[in-house]
């Protein structure tokens, strides 16, 4: 059985004419314990649909099953119960709140959850030890290195214990030496049996994931099954037209996938497994 | 859940401190409103205390005259009002007649005028003019129960003589001596000697009477040739022979005293147990004007605080996106603004209340009032200032639970 199962969703934005479509009709199903790397270009609705997944949003049409549970259209504070216990989320930008200590981030959502005191700082502690920051518990986020907050939000996201863990751009604002941190913790855990599923720019980073899928104007061009280890056949033909020096570079990998995906969109057997929908169908039923 | 509350109000206590002089600025109404109500009940409290141990002092029997309409009573003779400026402007007066009317009426012991002689005493070569000088008969330490400190009053033998007894204050204000036997003073071109000294009196501020320890009593007689009989009687006290009788002689003087004056009640007969009931009605006039500046205040405290918290909510968009997405519920984010709110608010009372301590010691220290704060009265500041901080912490953080997460993601 799936853990994500996704039908025809579609998210718009604005009204009539103005109507803005950051997702069209995307079908998509996730299996338990994959780790599924999201990528392209900027603008083609990628947030759009992790914060679908993740419950923060709701899709406009569409149905979305989430371990076999109807959620497209859950109220707000059943969403929150629901994205506190099963989804743990991984923000480009880290989130964590400024005025609490590393420990005090990481136990907030086992406050929310009705945790006591004693236990919940136990708990957070070990997540913290987990992800290697135990020296750290008592630092403020301004006095954590970028790789290291990141580390504290994923240990945050990690603490409710949630089957599935979404991260939007990650490493967006980390290093390179960040961005391994990172990218190696989320591969833990992804052995160890979460479902993963995060976007990326990088596609370098497509090595550490087991399915890779594509998206451009709210649709998804693409969506390729990979070794753990490899770069993604996709990327690794759109890489052949960038410099091999910028691989780590976010815009480098962004600029590339905009040449690889329309124009290669004949040639390549791998791409454009699925034909584009015309976005004025959807416009014309409102 | 309990954990949860004590992190919210840590979380609210420190941005409350975070923002120090936001944060007592907009406890500024709050903290007025509580210092008003806090230092007015208080006030009133002393009083109240004050009187009622005046009154037990000089008994519930004692019987005061004055000119002038001072109350208004009901058929059945309860004070309804207290009249504050027509008590003193109506041109009713108490006359010679009348003291030998009262001293006669039936069941009454003793009947003693105090008549108010205006100007000032020389004291060596100085002119003090802020004593009052009241001429009065020998039964006054009678009727006032009070005790002669040193020396001795005018008995009904030499009160045609010269002599005078003083209070505390002046004793030490004019004379400056403990004990001013037998120095003297010139008052109306004729001298004085100083025969008594009484023992303090207790006064109780905000009653209607003269501050005895600031006054120099002569013989009545003596008064009223000095100022050929033009010295006003500004009061009679008197006593029945029975204290459960006090009731049916204060009617019978009224009755005598109505006559005298044509049938006009252009004076006032009170109880000692009715002063009680005039000052509270002076103060609930007081407490009622000052309760509706502390209102108001209240008001204007509370709506700072909404707006602050408005602000705040703008502010920390992004903060309440972060708990959104990690799970916090619309209900768990309303409870936290709410409890900033009334942290924000509770401290306003707490200095409030603090403030109001301060002021009452100044008071003690510096004046005769002796205000009380009780408990109640804290209670009370504590559970208004609660109640404000709920009623007005609620739009924000209502605004702050309604928010889409994502939406509030965005904000930076
Ligand atoms: N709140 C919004 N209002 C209007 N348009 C939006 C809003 N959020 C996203 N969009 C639009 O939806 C599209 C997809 O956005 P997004 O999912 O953030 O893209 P990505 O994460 O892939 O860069 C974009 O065209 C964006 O302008
Ligand atoms: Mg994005």
């Amino acid at each position: 059985m799936s853990v994500i199962e996704l039908q025809d969703v579609s998210k718009l934005y604005g009204f009539g004419d103005a109507a803005n479509v950051a997702l069209d009709e995307v079908s998509l199903s996730i299996e338990q314990g994959e780790f599924v790397a999201v990528m392209g270009p900027s603008g083609s609705g990628k947030s759009t649909l992790m914060n679908i997944i993740g419950l923060l949003d709701r899709p406009s049409h569409g149905s979305y099953n989430l371990n076999g549970r109807k959620v497209a259209r859950l109220r707000p504070n059943q969403a929150a119960k629901y994205r506190r216990d099963t989804i743990g989320f991984i923000f480009q930008s880290f989130n964590l709140l400024p005025r609490l200590m590393a420990l005090e981030n990481v136990a907030l959502p086992l406050a929310y959850k009705g945790v006591g005191l004693t236990r919940r700082t136990r708990l957070a502690s070990d997540m913290l030890a987990r992800v290697g920051l135990q020296h750290r518990e008592y630092y403020y986020p301004w006095q954590l290195s970028g790789g290291q907050r990141q580390c504290v939000a994923i240990a945050r996201a990690l603490v409710n214990d949630p089957a599935l863990i979404i991260a939007d751009e990650p490493t967006g604002n980390l290093d390179s030496a960040g961005s391994r941190l990172v990218m190696e913790l989320l591969s833990e855990l992804h052995k160890s049996g979460h479902t993963i599923l995060f976007v990326t720019h990088n596609p370098e980073l497509t090595r550490y994931a087991s399915r890779v899928v594509y998206m451009h104007d709210g649709t998804i061009i693409h969506d390729e099954k990979t070794k753990i280890g490899e770069v993604a056949q996709a990327v690794r033909r759109a890489m052949y037209n960038v410099s091999r020096t910028t691989v780590e570079d976010d815009l480098a990998g962004v600029s590339a996938l905009m040449n690889a995906v329309p124009s290669h969109d004949n040639a390549s057997t791998a791409l454009a497994s699925k034909p584009r929908k015309k976005t004025s169908k959807r416009r014309g039923k409102k | 859940m309990r954990s949860l509350t004590r992190g919210n109000v840590k979380t609210a206590i420190a941005s409350v401190r975070s923002a120090k002089w936001r944060s007592l600025l907009t406890m500024m109404g709050i903290i007025i409103g509580i210092v008003s109500v806090v230092t007015v009940v208080s006030i009133g409290e002393g009083v109240k205390r004050q009187v009622v141990s005046q009154m037990n002092h000089l008994g519930k029997d004692l019987i005061t005259v004055r000119p002038g309409q001072l109350v208004n009573r009901d058929e059945k003779g309860t004070i309804t009002g207290v009249n504050l400026f027509s008590g003193y402007t109506t041109t009713g007066a108490l006359s010679d007649k009348d003291v030998s009317s009262i001293q006669k009426t039936k069941g009454v012991k003793l009947a003693v005028p105090l008549s108010i002689v205006t100007g000032g005493i020389d004291v060596d070569g100085k002119t003090y003019n802020n004593a009052s000088i009241i001429g009065t008969t020998p039964q006054l330490p009678e009727a006032l129960k009070q005790k002669i400190a040193y020396g001795d009053f005018f008995n009904d033998s030499d009160e045609n003589q010269n002599g005078a007894i003083i209070g505390k204050s002046v004793a030490t204000g004019i004379f400056d001596d403990d004990i001013p036997l037998g120095r003297s003073f010139e008052f109306h071109g004729e001298e004085f000697i100083v025969r008594g000294v009484f023992e303090p009196f207790k006064n109780a501020t905000l009653s209607l009477d003269t501050d005895f320890n600031n006054a120099i009593f002569i013989p009545y007689p003596v008064a009223q040739e000095l100022t050929e009989n033009k010295a006003a009687i500004y009061e009679v006290l008197a006593q029945p022979n029975d204290p459960d009788q006090a009731n049916t002689v204060a009617a019978a003087i009224k009755d005598n005293v109505k006559s005298n004056h044509g049938n006009q009640e252009d004076f006032t007969v009170l109880k000692q147990g009715e002063s009680l009931s005039v000052t509270s009605n002076i103060l609930n006039l007081l407490t009622r004007l000052i309760g509706g500046i502390a209102a108001i205040s209240l008001l204007v405290g509370g709506i700072g605080i909404m707006n602050v918290m408005l602000v705040s909510v703008t502010e920390r968009m992004h903060e309440i996106g972060i708990r959104k997405a990690i799970g916090a519920t619309s209900r768990q984010i309303r409870n936290q603004f709410l409890i900033e709110a009334t942290v924000l608010s509770v401290a306003g009372g707490v200095i409030g209340v603090i403030i109001s301590l301060v002021i009452n010691v100044m008071l003690r220290i510096f004046t005769d009032i002796e205000p009380v704060i009780s408990w109640q009265v804290v209670a009370l500041a504590a559970g208004v200032s609660l109640v404000v901080g709920i009623i007005f912490g609620t739009a924000p953080a209502l605004k702050a639970a309604r928010k889409d997460p994502i939406e509030a993601l965005r904000h930076e």
